[in-house]
């Protein structure tokens, strides 16, 4: 114990037999991890001409949850231009070199909308997304009303499917510096919501010069997306956390986000499925982007009010994903310089 | 003076799969991964002091790197705490954060912002970073365009140009021509005459010598010593070549070493001793230095001559040779001990290897010898002023006012 206290100074330290020594040299023992007399702080180490108490160095203070989230959150702040310039990167790098830029980002939703319009129009023919009537009267053509909900459910798609291997396709970053390693799915995520920032200008748009000026509604729409960004992050945090020790995730995650979006009423509407398939009704509200697709829908081209339930509902599910996200990313990310 | 890093009993495991699984199907089919435990780190005390220069050394697998990366906090150790007090920046390879689609101008933000510098502090000293690599006029082409020479030269200016209160640097560093070497060094000196902590892993010991006030000796993943650098590198020195010198009596054993000569007459033992009789390896500049040698001779018919040369181990420079003819000091015909003293060793810092060799008077007839085989280190004596080159040399320097012509 006496050791615990020792102070070093290089001119006074002298060995157990009373000799003046020239040299520090740590007890070096091969003590198991956990033997007491270890904890008890066996420093010998140290500066040459300086005074140190040896309790300045001993273990930190365990914290609560709460600090430690805060304590998180702080450094996660701190990190904010690594994480805008992770952001700027992937979307640089993603349309560089390439004749139409960032125009990419507009075209590939816009080529789907035209394919679905025309299997809706001249194959199936069924009245999928009949919907709400605007209340003033204006039609909504199909077109306009499947970019809508695609725009906000490929917020979600895209930064989930992206961020699932951005902590795998990180290994050259995490082995040579440490960072708060949550940014690197949120960047994902964040980078998603910039595509999706064009697409709502894009909507908005033509909004307006197809159907008609929006609604009070619309000031909804940064509480929808608020919604949606949240559950994105909680998953892109606990999928790109598994997927660092099951790689099979990176091929999973396609096929799982394409059910999620035949499930959620993004090509056809809440009101179709009533009516044709009670059944699937409930499995559609547990659904937690229903919520959030059907009521961007309603507030920016059907003028319409949220369906407030199941956005409270989606609401509710994206806290619940992003304690879980965060919790299993927390726990499983001080390893993964070593296993990427 | 605080303390700039403590690490506390940390101890810190690899470990090495035989079979890792990666995927659902081996993850299903092998229950369990097949793995050993390997502790690079065990029980690491030590305090880095605020404005601190520390070099760690250590044998190649000792865990000096482990514990670098667990001080930057890229590892987290199994037990214990790290605690650090400051921003850190660790330099562990060049071009760390570098995308080869980015521009150098974006490569340069985004690589000290993975490195944790301001965008603010980065954009005051951009015109210096692309000044230092000398590719102002390439700075908006992407990176991945440039010459190997070009990229490195900008991954070099990034490296240099952080300023972090902590700055933890791996040997990586030491790559690059001399040029660079010289202009990191510089840098260093700077930030270190700013007050900065900086922990540094290097192989070479000069650098070690050079650059640190401190240091630390890992061995196989414990902290062997702790100190000022002189007293650790020698001490680390001396115990590396005891290592040396029992691979060496191995060696002897084998007809292959670096032995050579007619058998006529053979050395049958070289040593090194101080001023007080001791057997050492490691010699202060100024301190007596006895070479011993034994010999046996069979049928020698000649005259008997044993010579000695010293070398610098680095660049095998030819520094001195004697032998006893010069001398005229007869050897004993059948078995006897030569010594050779040097009053005050006048080789500085550095590591020296020896020639031993038993010849005829002509020199011409090569009896037995042992080429290069037995070395000895050289380190700094405090007490003398520093000099230059390989040798002390006694000298006197005068100097006077010149006369103004008319």
């Amino acid at each position: 114990m006496i050791d615990a206290l020792v102070v070093v100074s290089r001119a006074t330290l002298r060995e157990p037999d009373g000799s003046l020594s020239g040299r520090f040299r740590s007890e070096g023992t091969v003590a198991a991890p956990g033997s007491q007399d270890r904890l008890a702080g066996s420093l010998r180490s140290v500066a040459t001409s300086t005074v140190q108490a040896a309790s300045r160095l001993g273990p930190p203070p365990q914290q609560g949850w709460v600090r430690r989230f805060l304590a998180a959150f702080a450094e996660l702040w701190a990190a904010r231009e690594l994480t805008g310039n992770l952001v700027r990167r992937d979307l640089k790098v993603r349309h560089r070199g390439t004749f139409l830029g960032m125009l990419w980002s507009l075209t590939t939703p816009l080529l789907i909308v035209g394919l679905y319009y025309f299997i809706f129009k001249f194959i199936i023919k069924a009245a999928v997304a009949q919907d709400l009537p605007r209340p003033d009267g204006q039609a909504v053509p199909f077109a306009v009303y499947f970019f809508c909900g695609l725009s906000i459910w490929n917020l979600f798609a895209t930064g989930v499917s992206a961020s699932t291997s951005s902590v795998i396709g990180s290994g050259y970053l995490l082995n040579k510096v440490y960072f708060p390693r949550s940014v690197l799915p949120i960047a994902s995520v964040l980078s998603a919501l910039v595509t999706f920032g064009f697409e709502f200008a894009v909507l908005v748009f033509i909004t307006l010069i197809a159907v008609g000026p929006p609604s009070i509604y619309v000031l909804w729409v940064p509480v929808i997306v608020a919604v949606v960004f949240l559950q994105a992050v909680g998953l892109a945090l606990l999928l790109s956390a598994v997927t660092v020790y099951l790689r099979d995730m990176v091929h999973f995650i396609g096929i799982f986000m394409q059910v999620w979006f035949w499930s959620t009423p993004v090509i056809y509407s809440l009101i179709y499925v009533a009516r044709e398939s009670p059944a699937a009704l409930n499995l559609l509200k547990a659904n937690p982007m229903t919520g959030a697709v059907v009521s961007f829908r309603n507030v920016v081209v059907l003028n319409n009010p949220p369906a407030l339930k199941l956005l409270a509902y989606g609401a509710a599910c994206a806290v619940v994903m992003a304690v879980m996200g965060t919790t299993v990313f927390a726990r499983s990310q001080r390893r993964f310089s070593e296993i990427v | 003076m605080g303390v700039a890093i403590a690490c506390h009993d940390v101890w810190k495991s690899y470990r090495i799969y035989h079979q890792r699984s990666h995927t659902l199907k081996e993850k299903v089919l092998s229950r369990r991964n097949v793995f050993e435990e390997f502790w690079a780190l065990r029980g690491i005390d030590l305090a880095v002091p605020e404005g601190a220069t520390m070099g760690i050394i250590g044998a190649n697998g000792s865990g000096k790197s482990t514990l670098l990366k667990t001080m930057a906090r890229i590892l987290t150790p199994n037990k214990g705490s790290v605690m650090v007090n400051g921003s850190v920046s660790p330099l562990l390879e060049l071009g760390t954060g570098f995308h080869p689609e980015l521009t150098g101008r974006e490569n340069v933000f985004m690589a000290c912002s993975v490195l944790g510098q301001k965008r603010r502090d980065v954009e005051d000293r951009y015109d210096q970073i692309s000044a230092f690599a000398e590719i102002e006029s390439f700075m908006d082409i992407p990176v991945k365009n440039y010459s190997s020479g070009m990229y490195a030269r900008l991954a070099f200016a990034v490296a240099i140009s952080v300023e972090p209160e902590i700055l933890i640097i791996d040997e990586v560093l030491s790559v690059g021509d001399e040029s660079f070497q010289i202009r990191c060094y510089q840098r260093l000196e700077e930030l270190r005459a700013q007050g900065r902590t900086i922990v540094l892993v290097s192989h070479s010991l000069p650098t070690i010598s050079g650059m640190c006030t401190e240091a630390a000796w890992v061995d196989h993943g414990e902290i062997r010593e702790v100190g000022t650098t002189d007293d650790v590198v020698a001490g680390y020195v001396a115990a590396v070549h005891n290592e040396a010198a029992e691979f060496t009596e191995q060696a002897e054993q084998h007809p292959a070493g670096k032995r050579y000569g007619s058998g006529q007459a053979e050395i049958t033992d070289v040593s090194f001793v101080d001023g007080d009789g001791q057997e050492v390896s490691s010699f202060r500049t100024g301190d007596p230095l006895t070479m011993r040698l034994a010999y046996r001779a069979h049928a020698v018919d000649d005259e008997l001559v044993c010579g000695i040369g010293v070398l610098r181990a680095e660049n095998l420079a030819y520094l001195f040779g004697q032998n006893t003819v010069q001398a005229g000091v007869p050897l004993p015909r059948n078995e006897g001990t030569v010594e050779f003293t040097l009053p005050s060793l006048p080789l500085l810092k550095g590591e020296y290897v020896v020639n031993v060799v038993l010849h005829d008077r002509s020199g011409r007839h090569i009896y037995d010898c042992h080429d290069r085989k037995y070395w000895f280190s050289v380190v700094e004596n405090s007490t003398m002023p520093i000099e230059g080159g390989m040798m002390h040399v006694t000298g006197e320097w005068s100097a006077w006012t010149s006369p103004v012509s008319a």
